[in-house]
C-alpha cells in the first residue's frame, strides 16, 4: 500500500527530485549538528590547550552547551543599529548560509551517499564556497561601521588572493584523476591517496583553505584585536549566530574537500566509508582548531605576499610538473 | 658631570640662578631658577646635551605658582631641577613643547589643573578633564575658571579630507588595555595620524594626596599602577623615608628587593600574555596567567592581597617573610626557568610572531630624550638606562645583574628586553635570597604621625614600565603640600603618535601592545 | 625577500611546528585551573579579608577594643564609623558596643590593624561576601564578634 503511494508520488515528481529534497534536509541536519559539535569542540580544544576544562556544566562534558548557547542566541533581541543600510544588513546573514548548503550537495560522504554527483562537482564546490565572501562584503558595507568595512575589504582581497592557489592546486589533482566529478576523484585514489603523490598541492590547498575560511593565522576579516569583531561587529542574536554557523560549516566543507581530494575521501579498510570520511574530516578540523590556538595572526600585506609571491608560483610550478609527468 | 653642567650653565646662559643641591636630601644635583625670558634657553641647553625631561609639574605657593622642570641624563646621572615662578593671576609661561615633545602633554595637564597659559603651545586644551571644570582643581585658593575658557576636549574632529576617515580606537577596544582612546585618521589600512585621548580613568590621586596624611596615602599607589603595585608602593614609601630621614633595616631592604622583583615578573607576565594576544595568539595569555598566579600566590602568602598590595611601610614592611615564602619563591624560580623555554618555543621563535614584531614600531635612539621615555621602551633603543643601576635603592647595588638592551628599538627589541628582564629578575631574587640577612624588618623609631621637615624631594624607582618618580613638597604638616607622580607609561605613550604615523593599523596595535601601557597609571 | 627564500621558509615552517608541539603537549596535560564553586583553594594565613575584632584573652565576653578611635581617624577611606562603647562594672577600660566597617570602601591596607594599641583588630579569612545593596557591606564588627563567639 505505502509502496504504491510512494511510487505514485515518485512518478509524478520524479525520483531525482525526491532524492534531492531528502538530501537537502539531510544536509541541513548535518550542517546544524556539525556547527553545534564544532562550537563545543572549539571551546573544549582551546580550553585544554590552555590547560583549562572548558564547558562542563551543561550536560556530560558540557556537550549540551552549544544547545544552551543557541537557545540564548535565539531568545536575544535582534538589534538593528541606527543608520545601517537595511537591505544589505538584513540580507548578509541569509546569503552567508546559501552557498555552504549547496557545497554540501556534491560531497560524497560514502560510496553511495551523495546528494548529487555532478560531473563538474569541483567547479560547483569552488564556485559556491567562494560566494561566501559576498555576504561578508554585504555585512561590511551594510553595517555602517568602519571596523566592519575594513574587515570586509580585507576579506575580499584575501579571498581573491587565496582562491587562485586553491584552484591551481586542485587542478593538478583533477589532472591526475582525469575527472571533475568528486566521486571519480575519490575512486581514483583507491591505490595511493593524493596526499602522497601530490604533497605540495595538498599543503597549498590546505593553507589556502584555512585562509578561505578566515581562520587564524589568516583571520584578518574578524581580527578581534584590531577590528573588534570585523565584519560582524554590528550583528547580534540570531544574525550573529548565522555567521557563526556559516563559519563552522565552511570549516567543515574545506576539510571535507581536503579529505575528498587528498585523503581518499570515504576510502579506508574495515570500517564503513562514512566513518572514515568523518574521521578524516574531523581530524583536519582539529588541525585547524589547533592552528587557531597556537598561532598569532599575520599582517595584511604579509598575507597577500604569502599568496602572490609564494603559493601561486609554487602551485603553478606544481601544476606544470604534474602535467609534464602525466604527459610523459 | 654635575660640576661641569653648573659651570656650563653659568657660562652660557644669563638670567638664571644656578646652585648645587644636595642629592641625598633633595634627590637632584642642581637647582636652577629661571626667568620667563631664559626658560626656553635653559630647555635648549639641556636638549643640546640630550638631557630628557623627566617631569614637569607645578606647585601652588599661593603668592606665586612654581613650574618645576626635572631634567636628567640617560647615560650619566645628573638630575637638574629648573624652577620658574609665575604670577597667580592669569599665569602665563613660555612653552617648551617645540623642544621637548613630551611637554605637550605636561603643559596641557598644568593648564587644566592650575590654569597656567603656555604661550606658543599649539594645542592648549584639556588633557584629562573632558567635561570641563569650574575651578582649577590643584590651586590652593579657589580659583574659578574664566567663563570663556571652560572648553571641552575637542580633539575628535571628524572632518576628514577625501579618501580619509577617522576611527575611534577605544575607549572600548580589545587592544587598548583598558580605557585608552586613540583617534586615528586613516587612509584605508594606513594611519595618517594618531592622537591619544586620556582621562577616562582619571581619579586625581595627586589631589587625594593633599588631603591625607603620608600614612593614609599608602593604599593609593597600588591603584595608580595595578600590575606593578609594590613597585609604586616602594616609590612612595622610599620618598617619604628619604624626606624624613628614616633608616631602613638591611633585612627589609632585601625583602623589598625580592618582592618588588616578583611583582615585576608578574607585571611583565601580564604584558607577555597581552602582547601576543594583540597579535592574535590567545594561548600565551593563559600560559602567562598560569605562571603569574604562582607569583600572586607567593605574594598573597606574605602581603595578604593578590593585586593591590599595601605591604611596605615607612621604615620597613608590614610583616616579615617566613621560610615557606622562601621555599615557594625558590620553587617558582626553578619552574619559571623551564617555562621560559616553553615561551620561546611558542612565541619567540614563531615565524609569524617574528615577522609581525621585527622592524615595526621603530623608535630612534636620537629621539628618545625628547619624549622622556624610560624603562624597557628606552632600553630597546640601546640606551642602558635603568634606575636600579644609576641610582641604586633597596638592595639592588648588592646584587649582580645586567641591563638588557636592544639595538633597533622595534617591537621585537622591546619584547626581547622584557623577556631578558624577567630572567634578570629571577637572578636578582636568587641572589637576594641567598644574601638575606637576619634582623628586624622594621625600623624602630618611626613616629606614628610623620611630620617631615620643610623642603622638597624627588625620588624615582624603576617600575616595570620605567621611571616612576614621586615629587613631594612638605610644609611640615602631616599631609604633603604637593605630591606629584611622574609615571612612565605617560611619556612612553607620547611616542605612539609618532610611531603609528604611516603604519598599518595592525602594526600600530602591535606597537601599542609592546609598550605595556597601564591606563590608570597614565590618567592617575 | 625573506618570503621567497627556501631556507627561511623551511625554518619558519619548523618554528610553526615547534609551536604546535607546545600546544598539543598542553592539550594532554592535566588542567591547572580550579573549578571554583566545586573546589575551594585553602586561604593563606595572612589573607586580608575584612577586619574583625579579636576577643579579650581574659574575658571572652568582650573584645580587646577599648574604643580609642585610632582606627577611625587613621582610615584612609573613612570606612570605619561609629566606634562607640560603654564603661562596664569591673572593667578598667571601655567596652565596644558598636563598630561599623563599611566594607565597600575598605581597601584592606592594614593601617587600622597597625595603629590599634591593643591589637584588637585582625584580618578575617572571609572572601565570598556578597550583597544586594551597599548596606549589606556595612558590618557591625561587635555583632559579628558576638556571633563568632557563640558558634
Amino acid at each position: 500500500m505505502t509502496e504504491t503511494i510512494v511510487n505514485n508520488i515518485a512518478d509524478v515528481i520524479g525520483w531525482e527530485t525526491i532524492r534531492t529534497v531528502v538530501g537537502l534536509v539531510g544536509v541541513l541536519v548535518v550542517v546544524v549538528v556539525n556547527a553545534l559539535v564544532l562550537t563545543w569542540a572549539e571551546r573544549k580544544v582551546s580550553a585544554h590547550m590552555q590547560r583549562r576544562i572548558g564547558p562542563k556544566e551543561v550536560g556530560p562534558f558540557g556537550l549540551l552547551q552549544p544547545i544552551a548557547d543557541t537557545v540564548k542566541l535565539l531568545a536575544k533581541e535582534l538589534l538593528t543599529p541606527q543608520n545601517v543600510e537595511k537591505p544589505l544588513y538584513y540580507l548578509a546573514p541569509v546569503i552567508v548560509f546559501i552557498p555552504v548548503l549547496v557545497s554540501f550537495v556534491v560531497i560524497p560522504f560514502d560510496a553511495r551517499l551523495q546528494v548529487k554527483d555532478i560531473n563538474v562537482g569541483v567547479l560547483v564546490i569552488l564556485a559556491f564556497s567562494s560566494l561566501s565572501v559576498l555576504s561578508i562584503l554585504l555585512a561590511g558595507l551594510g553595517s555602517n561601521n568602519k571596523y566592519s568595512l575594513i574587515g570586509s575589504v580585507r576579506s575580499i582581497a584575501q579571498n581573491i588572493a587565496y582562491e587562485i592557489p586553491l584552484l591551481l592546486s586542485l587542478l593538478s589533482v583533477v589532472l591526475m584523476a582525469n575527472s571533475l566529478s568528486l566521486r571519480d576523484i575519490v575512486e581514483a585514489q583507491k591505490g595511493v591517496w593524493y596526499v602522497f603523490s601530490q604533497p605540495i598541492a595538498f599543503l597549498i590547498f590546505f593553507i589556502a583553505s584555512v585562509a578561505e575560511t578566515n581562520r587564524t593565522p589568516f583571520d584578518l576579516p574578524e581580527a578581534e584585536s584590531e577590528l573588534v569583531a570585523g565584519f560582524h561587529t554590528e550583528y547580534s542574536g540570531m544574525r550573529f549566530a548565522l555567521f557563526f554557523l556559516a563559519e563552522y560549516t565552511n570549516v567543515f566543507i574545506v576539510c571535507a574537500m581536503t579529505t575528498t581530494f587528498f585523503l581518499g575521501g570515504y576510502q579506508g579498510p574495515i570500517l564503513p566509508g562514512i566513518i572514515w570520511f568523518f574521521a578524516k574530516t574531523y581530524l583536519l578540523v582539529f588541525v585547524i582548531l589547533w592552528f587557531r590556538w597556537t598561532f598569532p595572526r599575520v599582517r595584511f600585506d604579509q598575507l597577500l605576499n604569502f599568496s602572490w609571491k609564494l603559493l601561486i608560483p609554487l602551485s603553478f610550478l606544481n601544476l606544470i610538473v604534474t602535467g609534464g609527468l602525466l604527459k610523459l | 658631570m654635575v660640576t661641569g653642567i653648573i659651570e656650563d650653565l653659568k657660562k652660557t646662559l644669563t638670567g638664571i640662578d644656578v646652585s648645587e643641591a644636595s642629592y641625598g636630601q633633595n634627590g637632584y644635583h642642581v637647582a636652577v631658577e629661571a626667568q620667563k625670558g631664559s626658560l626656553v634657553n635653559v630647555a635648549e641647553f639641556f636638549n643640546g646635551r640630550t638631557f630628557y625631561l623627566a617631569d614637569l609639574c607645578c606647585v601652588d605657593y599661593v603668592d606665586y605658582l612654581e613650574l618645576v622642570y626635572f631634567f636628567n641624563h640617560h647615560k650619566t646621572l645628573c638630575r637638574v631641577k629648573v624652577t620658574l615662578k609665575v604670577e597667580p593671576e592669569k599665569p602665563t609661561a613660555p612653552t617648551i613643547s617645540h623642544i621637548y615633545t613630551i611637554s605637550h602633554w605636561y603643559e596641557r595637564e598644568i593648564h587644566e589643573f592650575f590654569g597656567v597659559y603656555f604661550e606658543g603651545h599649539p594645542n592648549l586644551i584639556y588633557l584629562f578633564l573632558h567635561e570641563g571644570i569650574d575651578h582649577y582643581p590643584l590651586r590652593k585658593q579657589p580659583t574659578p575658571v574664566p567663563e570663556d575658557d571652560k572648553k571641552l576636549l575637542n580633539s575628535f574632529n571628524p572632518e576628514g579630507e577625501e579618501d580619509t576617515f577617522f576611527v575611534n580606537l577605544g575607549p572600548q577596544h580589545p587592544s587598548t588595555h583598558g580605557v585608552l582612546r586613540v583617534v586615528l585618521k586613516m587612509d584605508g589600512e594606513y594611519i595618517l595620524g594618531a592622537e591619544p585621548v586620556l582621562g577616562y580613568l582619571h581619579r586625581m590621586h595627586e589631589k587625594m594626596a593633599e588631603n591625607r596624611s603620608y600614612v593614609q596615602f599608602l593604599p593609593n599607589p597600588a591603584r595608580i599602577d595595578y600590575p606593578g603595585a609594590l613597585l609604586l608602593n616602594l616609590a612612595h614609601v622610599m620618598t617619604v623615608e628619604k624626606l624624613c630621614g628614616i633608616e631602613v633595616p638591611e633585612r627589609a631592604q632585601y625583602i623589598r628587593t625580592i618582592t618588588c622583583e616578583l611583582n615585576r615578573i608578574a607585571s611583565h607576565l601580564l604584558w607577555f600574555g597581552a602582547f601576543p594576544a594583540d597579535l592574535g595568539a590567545l594561548t600565551p595569555f593563559l600560559y602567562a596567567f598560569d605562571d603569574r598566579e604562582q607569583i600572586l600566590d607567593i605574594l598573597e602568602a606574605i602581603t595578604g592581597s593578590r593585586l593591590t598590595y599595601c605591604y611596605f611601610r615607612f621604615g620597613g614592611l608590614y610583616n616579615d617573610i617566613d621560610d615557606t615564602f622562601i621555599e615557594m619563591t625558590k620553587r617558582f624560580i626553578k619552574r619559571m626557568r623551564e617555562r621560559f623555554e616553553v615561551y620561546d618555543r611558542l612565541v619567540t621563535g614563531n615565524v609569524i610572531f617574528v615577522n609581525r614584531a621585527k622592524g615595526t614600531g621603530i623608535l630612534e635612539q636620537g629621539e628618545v630624550h625628547k619624549y622622556g621615555c624610560s624603562g624597557p621602551v628606552i632600553r630597546s633603543t640601546g640606551i642602558p638606562f635603568d634606575i636600579r643601576k644609576t641610582e641604586p635603592y633597596a638592595a639592588y647595588d648588592k646584587t649582580d645583574f645586567e641591563i638588557p638592551t636592544g639595538t633597533v628599538g622595534d617591537n621585537m627589541d622591546r619584547y626581547d628586553v622584557r623577556m631578558t628582564e624577567m630572567e634578570m629578575s629571577l637572578r636578582i631574587i636568587e641572589q637576594a635570597i641567598a644574601k638575606l640577612p637576619s634582623g628586624p624588618f622594621k625600623a624602630e623609631k618611626v613616629p606614628k604621625k610623620l611630620k617631615p621637615p620643610k623642603g622638597d624631594i624627588y625620588h624615582a624607582v624603576e617600575s616595570s614600565r620605567g621611571e616612576a618618580g614621586v615629587y613631594i613638597v612638605s610644609d611640615e604638616s602631616d599631609t604633603p603640600y604637593r605630591m606629584r607622580w611622574r609615571v612612565p607609561s605617560y611619556s612612553n605613550l607620547m611616542t605612539f603618535p609618532f610611531l603609528a604615523r604611516g603604519t598599518l593599523i595592525a602594526d600600530a596595535i602591535a606597537t601599542l601592545g609592546s609598550y605595556d601601557i597601564v591606563v590608570p597609571e597614565i590618567d592617575r | 625577500m625573506a618570503m621567497t627564500n627556501p631556507v627561511s621558509i623551511i625554518k619558519g615552517a619548523i618554528s610553526l611546528i615547534i609551536g604546535l608541539g607546545v600546544t598539543i603537549k598542553a592539550f594532554f596535560q592535566p588542567v591547572v585551573t580550579c573549578q571554583y564553586p566545586r573546589e575551594v583553594i585553602a586561604i593563606s594565613p595572612r589573607f586580608r579579608g575584612h577586619t574583625k575584632l579579636v576577643g579579650d584573652d581574659e574575658n571572652p565576653d568582650r573584645t580587646r577594643c577599648i574604643v580609642c578611635g585610632m582606627c577611625e581617624r587613621s582610615c584612609p577611606s573613612g570606612a570605619i564609623h561609629k566606634v562607640e562603647g560603654e564603661k562596664r562594672e569591673g572593667e578598667k577600660k571601655k567596652v565596644a558596643t558598636s563598630y561599623i566597617l563599611d566594607f565597600s570602601t575598605c581597601s584592606q591596607c592594614g593601617i587600622c590593624v597597625e595603629v590599634c594599641p591593643t591589637d584588637a583588630l585582625a584580618f578575617s579569612a572571609d572572601y565570598n561576601i556578597v550583597g544586594y545593596s551597599r548596606e549589606d557591606c556595612r558590618f557591625d564588627l561587635v555583632k559579628e564578634y558576638e556571633k563568632r563567639k557563640t558558634t
